[in-house]
């Protein structure tokens, strides 16, 4: 989404920060697709103990991990893809401990 | 398709940088990798043959009975049916006393009802290409070397990935356009466009998988304490296909090695077993996976359906083509898109000239980086457009190591194919002769590249690639008349891919050659002779190549 609108927004010039965005991406992208593979496992089909679904979801991290760290630099700035990544990894991953947590359940 | 030109400016930096950093690594990674395919041919081409005394599979029962008798404490083996079928091998139950055993043991019966056991000594040229593909032949642990080309495998990802919005806004453009002009440059960018784009989903599938190949420790460590509250050990039993055999571990009669066959004929009549991997044998407990494929499925290498060894009961077939759940399903076509185990020999050969391609891929890649350091070297330090331009250390240090890397491992992978059929019999651990020829080519050459000069270095190098690739067939020629040689029966197609592949290392060499005498003056792939004596003679094709 944060993409697609920088792409858009044809006059706000891409800074390339080359350290800050490479990180963000590996790191912030790596966090968020365990956060998102984690999620699909807990209420995905089957649910977290289907039989060799735990292989499908450590597969599933790969794709997104290294979509994210492709596309983000696209974001304006190091500075954007710090802020986008980690509101999008405390999203996931506050959603994942509410899918884990047994209370909802 | 518009897009901005700033983004694409940004990406070609990322696609420069990716790729630079993992084009010698993804190269060896591809060669070796396109070699897999047929590493048993290989394997077959080397070991000198032997007179298969032709067994039926019914002397199996005896033969697992005796081995048993003789080597109590040996209770996971396995049982090879199809080279036995195929009347290619002898009969014999194997075992290995490590996960990557080159020397396994063997135990064949005689036709007196003993047995015989004896340490084999196959040639292990399979296994030093498979190392190679997952290690680049990174020496030591191999989770160091798959480590390496896991993370390598990850900036390729993102190399495919930046070098598409590259594309994107010319592609309608100037799809598929080889422009053969006298633009050396143009050429070399068309050819790694058109084959970097009609490969990309082969690319995304291996670049991917090997990521998880690569990575995938790491990957479950991870998940385990995020994901699964360190219950994943308990998730993944729970997944096994042995979660429901018995830890019986009393005495207990087996089935016959037939009986396991028949069975499996009524369960699946597609499915073409390979071997019978026994586990536990003569317990309670004991188990049997029939190997085999089928080749109307995805699946892994090879996949098994479970057994249990006592009764002939089926336990699991989660790992059995067209007997999976869908999550099995997707993970085993991820690892047939990766090893090309499907579809036959089609598939097989589509694989091998695509792993080749992507090695030429990665080559062009590094060519390109080095033909373009020159304009902007040329930019950078304001000389006038038309004076040579002096290269840069880097550029001088990536061309030798483009040249030395590449070519060592062709070279020296050949050097070692060929050796291998002349030290046959000769040495005893052929296996470590294997690696040390590949080793001393390798490091021979990239010592060589730094030493003469990417120039220099890189038509030498093409012709020793040459000489060495053709010394393939020549060694199966030299074996219809030297004593100690021998024409390897029905694998002529070994002998004929080495022939074409030496010739084209011989096409490329005087290429080299031309392009080092006549090419652009200030190009690293001129002859540096020639610089001082004629620069005025040669000035002015500089410019039209560039």
């Amino acid at each position: 989404m944060t993409d697609a609108s920088s792409i858009r927004n044809t006059h706000a010039p891409i800074h390339p920060d080359w350290w800050s965005k490479s990180v963000a991406g590996v790191v912030l992208g790596f966090s968020l697709a365990i956060a998102v593979a984690g999620l699909f496992a807990w209420i995905g089909p089957g649910g977290p103990a289907a039989v060799n679904k735990l292989q499908f979801i450590m597969w599933l991290v790969v794709p997104i991990w290294l979509g994210v760290a492709s596309v983000c630099f696209l974001f304006r700035s190091g500075r954007q893809a710090w802020l986008w990544l980690g509101c999008a990894n405390i999203l996931a991953h506050t959603a994942l401990l509410a899918a884990r947590s047994p209370l909802l359940h | 398709m518009a897009i901005r030109t700033d983004v694409v400016r940004l990406y070609r930096q990322v696609h420069t940088w990716t790729g630079i950093l993992t084009g010698l690594i993804l190269f060896v990674c591809f060669y070796a990798g396109a070699l897999t395919m047929f590493k048993e041919p290989l394997e077959r081409w080397i070991t000198p043959p032997v007179a298969v005394t032709p067994a039926t599979l019914d002397r199996a029962e005896d033969l697992v009975a005796a081995t048993r008798a003789l080597r109590p404490e040996v209770r996971d083996f396995t049982l090879a049916v199809e080279p036995a079928l195929a009347g290619e091998a002898p009969l014999r139950l194997t075992w290995t006393e490590e996960r990557f055993d080159p020397a396994p043991w063997a135990a064949t019966l005689a036709p007196d009802g003993s047995v015989a056991v004896e340490q084999l000594n196959p040639s292990g040229i399979g296994l030093l290409v498979d190392f190679l593909h997952r290690t680049v032949g990174i020496p030591g642990d191999l989770d160091i070397g798959t480590t390496v080309t896991g993370i390598a495998s990850a900036l390729y990802v993102v190399a495919l990935v930046s070098g598409v919005i590259i594309l994107l806004p010319s592609l309608v453009k100037d799809f598929l356009i080889l422009r053969v002009t006298r633009n050396v440059k143009r050429l070399w960018l068309d050819a790694h466009n058109v084959l970097g784009l009609i490969s990309l989903p082969f690319h995304l599938v291996i670049a991917l998988s090997a990521v998880v190949f690569g990575l995938h420790d790491h990957i479950y460590d991870t998940l385990d304490r995020v994901v699964y509250g360190g219950q994943m050990r308990a998730v993944a039993a729970a997944s096994s296909p042995f979660r429901t055999v018995s830890k019986d571990m009393g005495p207990a009669g087996m089935l016959p090695p037939k009986e396991f066959l028949t069975r499996v004929h009524s369960l699946a009549p597609g499915f073409q077993p390979v071997s019978l991997e026994y586990h536990d044998a003569g317990t309670g407990a004991a188990t049997v996976r029939v190997w085999g494929y089928d080749p109307r499925y995805l699946v892994r290498r090879e996949g098994f359906v479970l057994m249990g060894a006592v009764d002939g009961r089926i336990i699991d077939t989660e790992y059995m083509p067209g007997h999976q759940n869908g999550w099995s399903a997707t993970v085993s076509a991820f690892f047939a898109l990766h090893f090309g185990s499907f579809g036959g020999g089609i598939v097989r050969w589509s694989y091998f000239l695509l792993g080749l391609a992507g090695a030429a891929l990665f080559y062009t890649g590094n060519l390109l980086w080095i033909e373009s350091r020159r304009r902007t070297e040329r930019q950078a330090k304001g000389r006038s457009i038309v004076g040579p331009v002096e290269q840069s250390r880097t550029t001088r240090l990536l061309g030798a190591g483009t040249v030395g890397v590449c070519l060592g491992c062709v070279a020296g992978l050949s050097l070692t194919i060929a050796a291998g059929k002349w030290l046959s019999g000769l040495v005893d651990d052929l296996h470590a002769w294997h690696w040390g020829i590949y080793y001393a080519v390798f490091l021979g050459a990239c010592a060589w590249a730094f030493f003469r000069g990417a120039s220099r270095a890189g038509v030498e190098l093409l012709w020793a690639s040459a000489v060495a690739t053709a010394a393939i067939p020549a060694t199966s020629l030299l074996g219809l008349v030297m004593p100690g040689l021998w024409l390897s029966d029905g694998l002529i197609g070994v002998d004929l891919v080495a022939l074409a592949g030496g010739l084209v290392f011989a096409a490329m060499a005087r290429g080299a050659e031309r392009r080092a005498l006549s090419g652009p003056r200030d190009s690293v792939w001129a002859s540096p002779v020639e610089r001082s004596d004629s620069e005025m003679g040669v000035q002015p094709l500089a410019h039209p190549a560039e």
